[in-house]
């Protein structure tokens, strides 16, 4: 029988056993001096942006119907009938190209900082994997629309997947749900981007924050400047939770104002019948495309395959090449400034062909 | 960067936040104005009639408090308010009003309709009281003293003259303690099309937009345009209703947006089937994403004329000051810049007039441009080799109609009123009179309305069928019967004249085949069943 003078803080201590002091250390954890700059919080920002297309996903969920006859008829109720769709749906959208940015930047900063090296390996990996389940959050989402470029955008996309060696053909059956796009293909996209993608992405980042905790961050010092060992870490809150709320507040502005200027569009419905002249995959796909167009269908794909495994590795590739080669880590930057300026050439280059 | 300065900072974010989500509600609550059920707005003008009328009809009232025009606020007086110098307003609970609402009172509003509707077809549509539809009304079936088949039938669609009720001095009949002007009850109620108003103004806007509801919905409907466009000599909306069109839009009538506030645009808001306002009024989208603009100016994509005994291309000349006249293409173009004499037909003092107005050509329109702006909408759903090959399909039923019948019929007319066997001023007093006159109002029209429309029974039974049998049976012979009234060499005259006739290409099966065209038809057969 319960105590009846116990206070309802204690009542509440009884009812959940948690030890609640374990949070105010967590808050307490002392966060490097570098992180004074803003731009050393782009680990936050897709975080946040995450958080954002959560809600807003579940709002457009209640209306979004996943089959091939309704969904471009949903989206467009959304988009013109029901109250704040076209906003909901804008944000959307508008949030998932910030994202991809905003990981884009984050594991760049990451690169060039070298924070990815021992004994952070595992966690640029995870970070990697992040990236990769936003790209695909950002395919199917895309797919969903069911629109004439959404549609082929997406047959693109599975050929791709077809030439894949050796598992190629079984994996792009296994995402369309047959030899070709169909019905099938509609509701599988739909159980990826709300279902197991989210699954994914939340376990990537649970662990992806849980070893940013447990390594601590990395510490930073620019040259020339010299620190007391009082000013080397400042407090978790307020002062690192008030950075983020200022780049949390300001993404909200800025994708309010996006979603007013340039709300989400709906081109013509898919039609299977009808090739459009002009195929164009995402912003963030120009890479592959314009790799594909430039190559063979089988050469992309394997090169892009390379390519994504020595991203994925490159903390173990880079130890070897230093043991090995005894590569200075200076090559590392400037092979990081190649890649970059690559996938930029190629992004641009896509963009401005028709 | 201090924390205060951080939190600074994050407060002036909040603050355009805020303000931008201002921005969002603000142009949501535009974009969901007109589509919101409001309740009635009845303002102080109209609480007065509302009160009343609520006992005295109430259906009228809950028929306005169902209307978008009650949503606004736009009520009773707002329509019904009459100028000191209406002859038909008086003062009623005191505001001065007229039961008879015209076209030129919708225009305070709607001003743009109201100038493309007054250059239209259809505001003219009373002019046809002096052509031989009404003759046949007033003088064939009527009587010297009742009207009634005009004032019943011809004029519920084409429109009357409105009069007031006159005593024998001439004075307008008053009634009740408030003096109320009487309409003459010849020429009103009439919702006719062309109804020509006491204001001068031409048309009826409820005769599409039924009071006291204006639904949108039931101008839209095929059945809404039925109501005169059907028939024995137009028979329209049969035609529609056998058609591919009529029978997509009953199976599909729910998918059609009838209902949708606003832009009607065949291809963004609907696909089902297009009603008779999408092709010849409503917006439809472009190859381009671009809609053209509705039109109350219901002829704008007609290029053929199918009302007259012979059809003809029709080319639109516009005037400066917005005035348009149909010009057949057998007639010779003025060009842009001229200055023409134009014949404009209008109202006043109850009396219909006509006028020479001296205007200055601003555009030609060709029939081909008329063509392609009706192309436009079937281009919505089907692709240009399909629209073009239907339009030879057409054109070449309206050639035929016009080669083989309505050119020679007319002709073999014209010689018997120059001959003195047939009276302009008698226009029925022969049965050759009655034949032609079936044979292109009533069948020779089936026949092209059935093509222009797809309709393939009123194109051939109701249609070619019952025109060629009764060329052939009837009007010859009575071309005869009536020249033999005149004289004896009248008739010799013109048994020669139908002899001749039938001795060309395509008279020639009347005869039966000659042994020789015989032999190659057998020829024929056999080449083609290999035998």
């Amino acid at each position: 029988m319960a105590d009846a003078k116990l206070s309802p803080a204690r009542r509440l201590q009884q009812l959940f056993p948690f030890d609640w002091s374990l949070l105010r250390h967590a808050g307490a954890e002392p966060v490097p001096y570098h992180l004074k700059k803003w731009w050393f919080c782009l680990g936050g920002t897709p975080l946040y942006l995450f958080l954002i297309q959560v809600l807003t996903g579940i709002a457009l969920t209640f209306y979004y119907v996943p089959s091939p006859e309704e969904a471009y008829a949903s989206v467009q109720a959304i988009s013109t009938d029901i109250r704040f769709g076209w906003f909901i749906r804008s944000l959307h959208k508008w949030s998932s190209n910030l994202m991809i940015i905003a990981v884009f930047l984050h594991l760049l900063r990451v690169f060039f900082s070298g924070a990815y090296r021992e004994p952070r390996q595992l966690n640029w990996m995870i970070g990697v994997g992040l990236l990769l389940t936003t790209l695909s959050f950002g395919f199917t989402g895309y797919s969903l629309i069911y629109e004439q470029l959404s549609f082929w955008g997406a047959t693109v996309a599975t050929n791709l997947a077809d030439a894949v060696p050796l598992v190629g053909p079984y994996l792009a059956y296994f995402m369309r749900g047959g030899p070709e796009i169909g019905p099938q293909t509609l509701t599988r996209f739909f159980v990826l981007h709300v279902g197991v993608l989210p699954t994914v992405i939340f376990i990537l980042l649970g662990l992806h924050i849980l070893l940013v905790r447990l390594h601590g961050v990395t510490e930073l010092q620019f040259e020339g400047e010299k620190l007391e060992e009082r000013d080397r870490f400042f407090r978790f809150w307020p002062e690192h939770v008030t950075t983020e709320l200022m780049i949390g507040v300001f993404l909200m502005y800025l994708l309010t104002i996006l979603a007013l200027i340039w709300p989400a569009q709906l081109g013509p419905p898919a039609n299977p019948a009808v090739t459009p002249e002009v195929i164009k995959p995402e912003w963030y796909f120009y890479f592959n495309f314009r790799l594909l167009k430039l190559t063979s269908l089988n050469v992309s794909v394997v090169l892009t395959g390379v390519l994504l495994l020595i991203v994925i590795f490159w903390p173990f590739i880079e130890q070897w090449l230093v043991k090995r080669f005894r590569m200075p880590q200076s090559v590392s930057v400037g092979l990081g400034v190649a890649g970059f300026l690559g996938f930029l050439v190629f992004t641009v280059w896509e963009s401005l062909a028709h | 960067m201090s924390l205060n300065t951080k939190r600074m900072i994050v407060a002036a974010l909040s603050f355009l936040f805020l303000a931008a989500l201002l921005v969002v509600a603000y142009q949501e609550s535009q974009r969901f104005r007109v589509e919101e059920k409001l309740d009635p707005v009845v303002t102080a003008a109209n609480s007065g009639c509302v009160d009343c009328h609520r006992k005295d009809s109430p259906a009228l009232v809950m028929e306005w408090e169902d209307s978008r025009h009650a949503k606004f606020g736009v009520g009773c007086v707002d329509c019904h308010q009459a100028a000191a110098e209406d002859a038909d307003g008086w003062m009623h609970e005191g505001a001065r009003v007229a039961a008879l609402v015209t076209p030129l009172d919708c225009a305070r509003c709607h001003a743009r309709e109201y100038e493309e509707f007054s250059r239209s077809h259809h505001a003219k549509a009373g002019l046809i009281i002096n052509s031989l539809d009404n003759v046949l009304a007033v003088k064939v079936a009527g009587m010297p003293d009742n009207n009634a088949d005009a004032i019943n039938g011809c004029w519920q669609c084409h429109g009357s003259i409105v009069k007031l009720k006159r005593d024998e001095q001439g004075e307008v009949v008053r009634t009740g303690k408030e003096h109320r002007p009487v309409l003459d009850a010849d020429t009103w109620p009439n919702s006719g099309m062309g109804r020509l108003n006491l204001d001068g103004s031409m048309g009826s806007c409820h005769a599409c937009h039924s009071r006291h509801t204006f639904d949108a919905k039931i101008s839209r409907s095929p059945e809404n345009c039925g109501k005169c466009h059907m028939g024995p000599d137009h028979p329209q909306i049969e035609v529609y209703n056998e058609s591919k069109h009529g029978i997509a839009f009953y199976a599909s009538r729910d998918a059609m947006a009838l209902d949708k506030d606003g832009e009607w645009v065949l291809g963004r808001d609907y696909s089902a089937a297009p009603t008779c306002a999408s092709c010849h009024i409503s917006a439809y989208m472009t190859p381009q994403g671009a809609t053209v603009a509705n039109t109350h100016d219901v002829g704008e994509r007609i290029s053929w004329t199918l009302r007259p005994a012979i059809s003809k291309k029709q080319n639109l000349v516009v005037y400066d000051d917005g005035y348009k006249e149909d010009y057949m293409d057998s007639r010779p173009l003025p060009a842009v810049g001229d200055s023409i004499d134009t014949e404009e037909k209008y109202v006043e003092s109850e009396q219909l007039l006509a006028k020479t107005v001296r205007r200055r050509v601003s555009r030609i329109v060709p029939w081909q441009d008329r063509r392609a702006a009706m192309k436009g909408a079937c281009l919505n759903c089907h692709n240009d080799h399909y629209v073009d090959n239907f339009y030879e399909q057409f054109d070449g039923l309206v050639d035929l109609y016009n080669d083989k019948f309505g050119i020679p019929s007319t002709q073999m007319m014209n010689d018997l009123l120059a001959d003195g066997v047939l009276d302009r001023n008698a226009p029925f007093e022969h049965h050759v009179q009655w034949v032609y006159w079936e044979l292109w109002h009533h069948e020779g029209r089936r026949a092209r309305h059935g093509a222009s429309m797809m309709g393939p029974d009123y194109t051939h039974w109701h249609g070619m069928y019952e025109v060629s049998k009764h060329y052939y049976t009837e009007f010859l012979p009575a071309v005869i019967d009536a020249a033999a009234e005149k004289s004896s060499a009248m008739k010799q005259k013109y048994e020669r004249r139908v002899a001749e006739l039938l001795t060309r290409d395509e008279h020639l099966w009347v005869k039966g085949l000659s042994p020789k065209e015989a032999e190659e038809l057998r020829k024929a057969y056999m080449k083609r069943y290999n035998q």
